[in-house]
C-alpha cells in the first residue's frame, strides 16, 4: 500500500518514454471517444441547445421571438412550479427512507439465509424491477379502484368504506409512493447485497467475540463499511424520486388538485399544453439547477471517504 | 452449475422476459404495404375512439387506398393518452403526419402556424356544403384549417331507466334542472348498492374544464375571460352556483369522489355504477357498442341546467376535424384523400353516422339526409333528441388555451370537495387565468384572431 502511494506521489521517479505516454493517451482517448461522442450528442448538444431555446418564445412552426429572461421570469413566479418542487421533496421523504430500509433490511435477510432461499429471495424482490412502469401503474390504478378495486374491497372487510386512493389529496401522493417503492427495491435491494457481501466477516467475528449485539454489528461495522453505497442508494434514489413522472402521469395525471403533480410532470404537462415551449424548456432548466443543488449538499452532508484496511 | 440453480436461473430469466414483453411493443406500426411502394404517400395518424369509430377509419383508409393508385394513405393509431406528446415531439422535430384528427377549436393551431389552410387545395364547392355551425368551428380568419367530419355535443344526460323505475320515478321523464336532479338522487340513493352512484360526472380538473364550458355560458352568462381576452372574469358569483351544484352531489355522495372511468367514456354507466351519467353523445354508442343490453334502458337528454332552460347554452359541440400539418411534403395527396372521404360521396360516410347509432351529426346536409333515411334510425329514438333537442341550442367550444378551462376545472373540484370555498377557489382560478393571460400575451393573441 505505502509502495503505491511513493509511486503515485512522484511518477517522474521512474523513467517513462514520451513515446509510450503518447500511445498509452491515444489508447485512452480512443477508448473514451465514444462514450464522449454519445455524451455530447444526446446530453452536451441538446443541454446547449436547450439553453439556448429557453430565451425564446417557440411554437416550431413560427419564426422564435427572442423574449430574454421572460420564461425564467414566469416560471420563477409561478407559485406552482414551487409547490410541484416542494411536492417532489415531500415525494423523496415518502420513498427514499423506506426504500432504504426496506432495502437493507431484505439484504440483510438474504445474506443471512440459506443460499436456495437468498435466490428465492432476490429473484422476489428483482422482479418488479423489470416489470415496465405503466404495466405497474395500471395495475395499482386497479388495486385503487373506487368501486371495485381490491384495497376498497379489504377495507370493506373491516367495515371501512371506500377510500378515494387517486381521488382524495390526502391520499393521493402516498398512493403514488407504494408503487415507486415496489418498483425500485429490486435494484437497491441487490446493490445492498453486493456491498454487504464485501464487508470482510473477520469484522463481525471479532465484534462477536466481544459480545457486540445485531444492533451494535449494523451500527458501529455495517453501516459504516457501506457507507459509500448507501450514499450512492441515497442520491441515485434522490434523483430517481423527485424526477418520477411516469406513475403520476399514467395513473392521476398530476391530480387532485395537483396533489400529485412532481416537477417533471409539471413541465410535462406544460409541454403538451402550452402553446409556445419557451416556459416548459425554463422550468426544466430550473430544474436541473435545484436538483444539482441539492445532490451537492447531500454530498456535502454524506461526505463520501475512501475504505481504508 | 448445479442443475437446480440453472433450472431457478432460467426460470427466473423467463418470467423476467415475460414481465418486460408486457410492457413493450410499438403501437400502429404494421408491416410495410405493396401499394405504398409505386404511390404518393400520406401519413395519417388518428386515435383510439369507440369501436365503430376505429372500425370506419380502418375501414375508410383500405377503401381509398383500393379505389385508386396515385396515393397510399398509412393508418396509424396512436393512443389517446399518449397522444399530445407524440404529435408535439413530431412537430418539434419536423416529422409531424400530413394529416391528423384533432377535437377542440383550430384557432391557437392556425395562429401558430401549424396548420396548412385547405382552400388552395380542396374546391370551394366542396366547403359550400358544409353546415354552419361545423364552418364555425373549422375556420380562422375566414380560411378553412380543418374539413369537420361531424358534429357532436359534449355534454348529455344519460339515465338508467330500469332504476328510475325502481325508485318510483318516471323512467321517460329525467331530470331538468339541478333541483330536480337532487330530487331524483334522493330517491335513487336508497337502492344504491356499495360502490354505486347517482350521478357521474367530470373527476378531474380537465374533464371539469371543457365539459362546463356551456354551463360557465349559461350561468353566468360569459366565460372566464373578458371579451377581448386582457382580463380574468372568474369572480362571478353565478360561478359559486355551479360549484356549489358539484358540492352538493358531492357532499351528499351522490357522486364519487375519484372517477369512475376515463372522462369521455360511458362505462360507469354501462357497468351499472351510476344512475345518471354526464357525458357527450358519443356515449350512447359507446354503449350500442359495448353494453348492448343496456341500449333499451338508457335514455339521452340534454344535461340539466341551474333554470330548466333547455335551449340556451345546454353543451358545447365541436369535435373532429382533419388536418393537414404545414409542413405536409404531400398536401395535394393529402387533400385528395379529405375530398374522396369527407367530401364527396355520401355513402362513404353513412356506415359512420350509422354504426355510431346516430348519435352524431354530420358536417354536411347532404350526408344528414342519406343517413336519416337508413331505416336503422327508427330504432335510434336519442336520435331526434341529439338533432333536435340538444344540437341546436349548443356552443362552439372555447377559443382560448386550455389552460384557461383547466384552471376553472381546477376551482370547480376543490371547491366541490370542500378543499376551498367555492369563492377562494374562483379565486386561485382568477389568479391563474389571469397568468395565462399575462404569460401568452392573450389579448395580442385575440387581437390578431379578430383581423381578418
Amino acid at each position: 500500500m505505502s509502495a503505491l502511494r511513493e509511486a503515485a506521489a512522484a511518477p517522474d521517479a521512474r523513467p517513462v518514454r514520451s513515446s509510450a505516454r503518447r500511445r498509452d493517451s491515444l489508447m485512452a482517448y480512443i477508448m473514451l471517444a465514444p462514450v464522449l461522442v454519445l455524451l455530447g450528442t444526446f446530453v452536451v448538444w441538446p443541454a446547449i441547445q436547450a439553453i439556448y431555446l429557453s430565451f425564446f418564445d417557440w411554437s416550431f412552426y413560427t419564426p422564435s421571438q427572442f423574449v430574454g429572461v421572460k420564461n425564467y421570469a414566469d416560471v420563477l413566479g409561478d407559485d406552482r412550479f414551487w409547490q410541484a418542487i416542494g411536492r417532489g421533496l415531500v415525494f423523496v421523504v415518502m420513498t427514499v427512507p423506506v426504500s432504504l430500509v426496506l432495502s437493507f433490511l431484505i439484504a440483510s435477510l438474504a445474506v443471512s439465509v440459506s443460499r436456495r432461499v437468498s435466490t428465492l429471495l432476490k429473484i422476489s424482490i428483482y422482479i418488479p424491477s423489470v416489470i415496465s412502469g405503466v404495466i405497474a401503474s395500471i395495475t395499482f390504478v386497479m388495486i385503487y379502484d373506487y368501486s371495485g378495486g381490491i384495497l376498497n374491497a379489504l377495507i370493506n372487510v373491516v367495515g371501512l368504506p371506500n377510500q378515494a386512493w387517486l381521488g382524495d389529496p390526502r391520499w393521493a401522493l402516498g398512493a403514488i409512493a407504494l408503487p415507486a417503492v415496489w418498483l425500485g427495491l429490486g435494484i437497491s435491494t441487490l446493490i445492498m447485497i453486493a456491498a454487504l457481501l464485501d464487508v470482510p466477516q473477520s469484522f463481525y467475528e471479532a465484534a462477536e467475540l466481544e459480545g457486540a449485539s445485531w444492533w451494535q454489528r449494523t451500527r458501529y461495522i455495517t453501516v459504516p463499511q457501506i457507507k459509500n453505497v448507501l450514499l450512492f442508494l441515497l442520491v441515485t434514489g434522490f434523483v430517481a424520486s423527485i424526477q418520477q413522472y411516469e406513475l403520476p402521469l399514467v395513473m392521476t395525471a398530476g391530480g387532485p388538485q395537483h396533489a400529485t403533480e412532481l416537477p417533471n410532470l409539471f413541465i410535462f404537462n406544460h409541454f403538451r399544453k402550452d402553446t409556445y415551449v419557451g416556459y416548459s424548456i425554463a422550468a426544466a432548466m430550473l430544474l436541473f439547477a435545484v436538483l444539482g443543488s441539492i445532490s451537492s449538499v447531500i454530498f456535502r452532508i454524506v461526505n463520501s471517504e475512501k475504505l481504508v484496511d | 452449475m448445479r442443475r437446480r440453480t440453472l433450472l431457478t436461473t432460467a426460470a427466473a430469466g423467463l418470467t423476467a422476459a415475460s414481465l418486460a414483453a408486457c410492457g413493450s411493443g410499438t403501437p400502429g406500426q404494421k408491416a410495410e404495404d405493396s401499394r405504398a411502394k409505386s404511390r404518393t404517400n400520406v401519413e395519417f395518424w388518428g386515435s383510439v375512439f369507440t369501436t365503430p369509430e376505429n372500425a370506419w377509419y380502418k375501414k375508410v383508409v383500405e377503401d381509398f387506398n383500393d379505389a385508386q393508385e396515385d396515393v397510399f394513405v398509412n393508418y396509424t393509431v396512436v393512443p389517446a393518452d399518449a397522444w399530445d406528446q407524440k404529435l408535439k415531439a413530431a412537430q418539434a422535430a419536423g416529422n409531424a403526419p400530413d394529416m391528423y384528427i384533432k377535437s377542440g377549436r383550430l384557432d391557437t393551431d392556425a395562429r401558430t402556424g401549424l396548420l396548412k389552410p385547405l382552400d388552395d387545395l380542396i374546391e370551394a364547392k366542396v366547403f359550400d356544403e358544409i353546415t354552419d355551425q361545423a364552418k364555425e368551428v373549422s375556420q380562422y380568419q375566414g380560411k378553412w384549417f380543418g374539413f369537420p367530419l361531424l358534429l357532436e355535443p359534449q355534454v348529455t344526460l344519460l339515465w338508467d331507466k330500469d332504476l328510475f323505475e325502481k325508485a318510483g320515478l318516471d323512467p321517460e321523464k329525467p331530470p331538468t334542472t339541478w333541483h330536480e336532479m337532487f330530487q331524483a338522487c334522493e330517491k335513487i340513493a336508497p337502492l344504491l348498492k356499495n360502490g354505486q352512484f347517482c350521478v357521474g360526472t367530470a373527476g378531474d380538473p380537465d374533464t371539469f374544464g371543457w365539459t362546463t364550458v356551456a354551463a360557465q355560458q349559461h350561468v353566468a352568462g360569459h366565460l372566464p375571460v373578458s371579451d377581448d381576452w386582457s382580463k380574468a372574469d372568474a369572480m362571478d358569483p353565478k360561478y359559486e352556483d355551479l360549484i356549489g351544484f358539484y358540492k352538493t352531489l358531492q357532499e351528499n355522495k351522490w357522486m364519487p369522489r375519484q372517477p369512475l372511468g376515463a372522462g369521455n367514456s360511458a362505462q360507469p354507466l354501462g357497468e351499472g355504477k351510476v344512475a345518471m351519467l354526464s357525458q357527450g353523445s358519443w356515449a350512447m354508442s359507446e354503449i350500442a357498442a359495448d353494453y348492448p343490453d343496456k341500449v333499451k334502458t338508457t335514455g339521452m337528454a340534454p344535461w340539466v341546467q341551474n333554470d330548466g332552460d333547455l335551449e340556451t347554452s345546454i353543451s358545447t359541440i365541436g369535435n373532429m376535424k382533419w388536418l393537414i400539418d404545414a409542413k405536409s411534403k404531400e398536401p395535394e395527396a393529402t387533400a385528395t384523400f379529405f375530398t374522396w372521404a369527407l367530401g364527396g360521396d355520401p355513402e362513404v360516410l353513412k356506415p359512420f353516422f350509422v354504426d355510431t347509432q346516430f348519435t352524431k351529426a354530420p358536417a354536411r346536409q347532404k350526408v344528414t339526409d342519406v343517413v336519416n333515411k337508413d331505416p336503422k334510425s327508427k330504432d335510434a329514438p336519442w336520435s331526434s333528441v341529439v338533432f333536435e333537442d340538444i344540437v341546436p341550442f349548443c356552443v362552439p367550444e372555447s377559443q382560448y388555451p386550455f389552460d384557461i378551462n383547466a384552471a376553472l376545472g381546477d376551482a370547480i373540484q376543490s371547491g366541490m370537495t370542500g378543499e376551498a370555498s367555492p369563492k377562494d377557489a374562483l379565486k386561485k382560478a382568477n389568479t391563474e387565468i389571469q397568468k395565462v393571460i399575462d404569460r401568452e400575451d392573450l389579448a395580442k393573441a385575440h387581437k390578431e384572431m379578430e383581423s381578418k
